[in-house]
């Protein structure tokens, strides 16, 4: 029984990030933009959000400046991809390069340690306990003291399926990655739909890169976004941008997180750490066969 | 009648000396149907783009509902009560045909949900209201194209568009889908909707409209009422009267078929004929021209005949040798190709002026290859291509110069020398003259009698029926797919082309 508990709160805690990071990538996705540049948002939103916490001595702070930190890497991308129409994939890995530069340097020169920080005086986002399921045996130590931004990421998959296939700015965001040249002549500049869907992007990249490093853990380490844009990139193609099966698709990669922690204790770790990009790679090959059933080549 | 746009001395044109609109005037009276009729490039397409914000006028004046406008762009035309619909249908296919129609001004409530009961209410009563035969609900990418051009008129009427512009819109329906759209366009007038309708088709333009204005080279020549007319004086005022020029074509003797194009069908996805049983024979020192208005199956034509496309049927024999299962390469060794396309098909803008003169010499001829074809012989290559820009009178800075930094002309004279020094017997040119100026079209058609001299057998697609008649011993018609006349050029004249060409048969007149 903790055994399950443990691999269940594993799974949630891991599949938290790739959520809201994955919900950016599908609102770019909608758009029609070749967004890979979710892993620099994440590292750079983990790293604000370390500085802001620690600096103000809140995680309200730590928070906000997680997302201005991602905000920052999302308006480098309109500069580029949008206004100066660079290509979107070159875009991206420069960004992706750049994050991991300035969060590693600023961290050396800011912090003036190696590898990672952690300080007593970094507040992290509260747990959230819930009085009356904690006492209930099983469910309790499930629902009950989850971080803060794991409910974030439940209500940010609903708000996205509502925006995204409810609303008139979801018409608008999808109609721009369907057919651009459409939406223009209907009198909506898709260049405009394209930007928002990058700002939102980042708000949520932000919140992403804030669990990793005031939520998971209470410190910032060197590359510690660790690959998980370019899983949520792969789950976002998986889904087509669905929310709802991104969120499910992230509980997946979570569960195989989780279950290369709890089999360290027999396999080794470099093994087991291969997990969550195994489970990529197989999810990735499912969704081209699939899709080549579906033409018919 | 009330004029409900009036357009006053327009003038527009395109840089460096395009006179695309030349002084003219035209008003468009509340609810009628106005055609604008016209050869292509005659100005039909810039009127209508200036009219809607599309393209800005050098000079003149625009009135709406008797005020001077200025549309600056689209949106602001269509904030006004004018909407274009477009050759080009867009519209995004994965959507509903409501949400199509509502895309940009959604009726929509708290945090921006769109009123789904709302928006389909309103485009079911405007699909009702114009008896448009539409489902608000189908997928738009499981519609007809003619259901789809219907979703485009519903766009705009849903926007209040008033005035309506339609830019051939037969032009992609079937013979069957029209008398449908002719129905919901006379509906729409008589709701007090104005629409300008362009077609070359007369017979089309006779049958809707309730006035006509002729555009010819950028001027407008009359604006008639339809019952005033007839299909004759309007090919006459299309093409122009018979204008007196003389023919270079000397009389060289044709000799064997050299070309034989047979029984050749193409059918479009959505079941339209593009093509229906073309066949052609070209001899050896003939030169053989095909006529038609854009659009009647030209460009289905040389993709078939270049193997860009498969035909659903048919063969392509040169000297006996059918190709039509050959790969492009192996036609190329039979036959030469100049391109209406300079920039994308004909040569590459970006590399330099010898490397496109040598592209198809470079897979076709050993001699400028080394190291059994891998690496190109730089100065067999240079001395090759220095010897045609001389021959052809290219003129350039360096050879190793871009193909882009040299004029129209020029670049049109390189392809030319390149496809001409291939040592094929058929040569097929598609538009060859397009876009350049007197003196090089001059140049062209002397290099085209050099090529009958020299026994090659000739085809040549173009819309100026002043160079069919100029160069070419006989010229076919094309019309709606079909090769409708086998003239000879010293038997007829420019009037009974251009009837062939408007009506796919010989006037009465």
């Amino acid at each position: 029984m903790t055994i399950l508990i443990g691999l269940l709160n594993g799974m949630i805690s891991a599949a938290t990030p790739l959520l809201l990071s994955s919900l950016g990538g599908a609102l770019t996705y909608y758009a029609g933009i070749f967004n890979i540049a979710m892993e620099g948002m994440m590292l750079s939103g983990a790293f604000f959000a370390v500085l802001g916490s620690y600096t103000f001595g809140s995680w309200q702070a730590g928070l906000i400046c997680a997302i201005l930190g991602a905000l920052m890497i999302a308006l480098i991308f309109i500069l580029f991809s949008v206004v100066l129409k660079v290509d979107e994939f070159v875009t991206g890995v420069g960004l992706n390069m750049f994050s991991l530069g300035l969060t590693t340097y600023l961290l050396r020169q800011i912090f003036k340690v190696k590898g990672a920080f952690t300080d007593p005086a970094i507040v992290p986002v509260p747990n959230i306990p819930i009085p009356f399921l904690s006492g209930v045996p099983f469910l309790g130590r499930i629902v009950s003291g989850q971080n803060l931004i794991v409910w974030l990421a439940i209500a940010a998959t609903i708000v996205c399926h509502y925006v995204v296939f409810k609303t008139r700015f979801g018409l608008r965001l999808r109609a721009a990655g369907y057919n651009r040249d459409c939406l223009d002549t209907s009198g909506v500049s898709a260049d405009r739909i394209r930007v928002w869907s990058l700002i939102w992007c980042a708000v949520l990249c932000g919140v992403a890169g804030a669990y990793l490093s005031l939520g998971y853990v209470k410190l910032f380490s060197e590359n510690m976004s660790a690959g998980r844009g370019w899983i949520s990139l792969a789950a976002v193609i998986l889904v087509s941008g669905n929310p709802v099966g991104i969120a499910l698709v992230s509980l997946l990669f979570g569960l195989a997180d989780g279950l290369g922690l709890f089999l360290q204790r027999s396999i080794p770790s470099q093994f087991t750490a291969m997990l969550p990009y195994l489970a990529t790679i197989i999810a990735l090959f499912i969704y081209s066969a699939r899709r080549r059933k579906a033409t018919g080549n | 009648m009330d004029s409900l746009i009036e357009i006053e001395h327009l003038i527009k044109i395109f840089p460096p000396n395009v006179v695309a609109l030349d002084d003219v005037s035209v008003d468009f009276r509340k609810g009628e149907i106005h055609a604008i009729v016209g050869e292509n490039g005659a100005g039909k397409s810039t009127l209508m783009k200036v009219l809607y914000g599309m393209h800005s006028a050098d000079s003149g004046e625009l009135r709406y509902h008797g005020k001077t406008v200025r549309f600056a762009a689209p949106g602001d035309a269509i904030q006004a009560g004018i909407g274009m619909v477009h050759q080009e249908i867009l519209l995004v296919n994965e959507y509903t045909v409501w949400e199509n129609v509502v895309l940009g001004q959604e009726p929509a409530g708290f945090f921006g949900r769109i009123d789904h009961g709302a928006a389909r209410r309103i485009v079911t009563e405007k699909i009702h209201e114009f008896g448009f035969n539409l489902d608000a609900d189908a997928r738009v990418s499981e519609l007809s194209v003619a259901a789809r051009q219907k979703v485009e008129i519903l766009k705009l009427l849903y926007r209040d568009v008033s005035f309506l512009i339609l830019d051939e819109p037969t032009a992609v329906l079937t013979p069957q889908e029209i008398p449908q759209l002719f129905d919901e366009l006379r509906r729409l007038r008589d709701n007090g909707h104005t629409i300008a309708f362009i077609s070359h088709h007369l017979d089309e333009v006779l049958e809707l409209s309730d006035r006509i204005t002729v555009l010819r080279k950028g001027r407008k020549i009359a604006t008639i009422p339809t019952a005033e007319t007839t299909k004759s004086a309007l090919a006459e005022l299309m093409v122009g009267r018979e204008v007196v020029f003389k023919p270079i074509k000397d009389n060289v003797p044709a000799g064997d078929i050299v070309f034989d194009l047979n029984g050749v069908n193409l059918k479009a996805s959505n079941g339209k004929d593009l093509l229906r049983d073309v066949s052609i024979q070209v001899r050896a020192s003939e030169i053989v021209g095909i006529a038609g208005v854009e659009g009647n199956g030209q460009l289905e034509l040389v993709s078939v005949l270049t193997g860009l496309q498969r035909p659903d049927s048919g063969s392509l024999k040169i000297h006996g040798q059918e190709l039509m299962d050959s790969s492009i390469l192996d036609r190329r060794r039979r036959m030469s190709f100049v391109s209406q396309d300079r920039s994308r098909m004909g040569g590459c803008l970006t590399a330099s002026i010898m490397e496109n003169m040598l592209m198809t010499h470079h897979r076709l001829r050993s001699t400028f290859t080394a190291g059994g074809g891998i690496l190109i012989d730089d100065q067999k290559a240079a001395a090759f291509a220095e010897d045609a820009c001389r021959r052809f009178d290219v003129t350039y800075a360096t050879i190793q110069a871009p193909f882009r930094s040299l004029s129209g002309g020029n670049q049109q004279k390189v392809i030319l020398g390149r496809e001409l020094t291939l040592d094929t017997p058929f040569v097929l040119l598609d538009q060859p003259t397009r876009g350049l100026d007197v003196g090089s079209i001059e140049y062209v058609h002397h290099q085209i009698m050099e090529l009958s001299r020299a026994h090659r057998a000739i085809l040549i697609f173009s819309a100026d029926l002043e160079e069919l008649f100029r160069i070419t011993d006989r010229i076919l018609v094309l019309h709606r797919g079909k090769i409708v006349a086998d003239l000879e050029t010293e038997r007829t004249n420019i009037g009974e082309v251009g009837s062939w060409m408007l009506e796919g048969a010989k006037s009465d007149a």
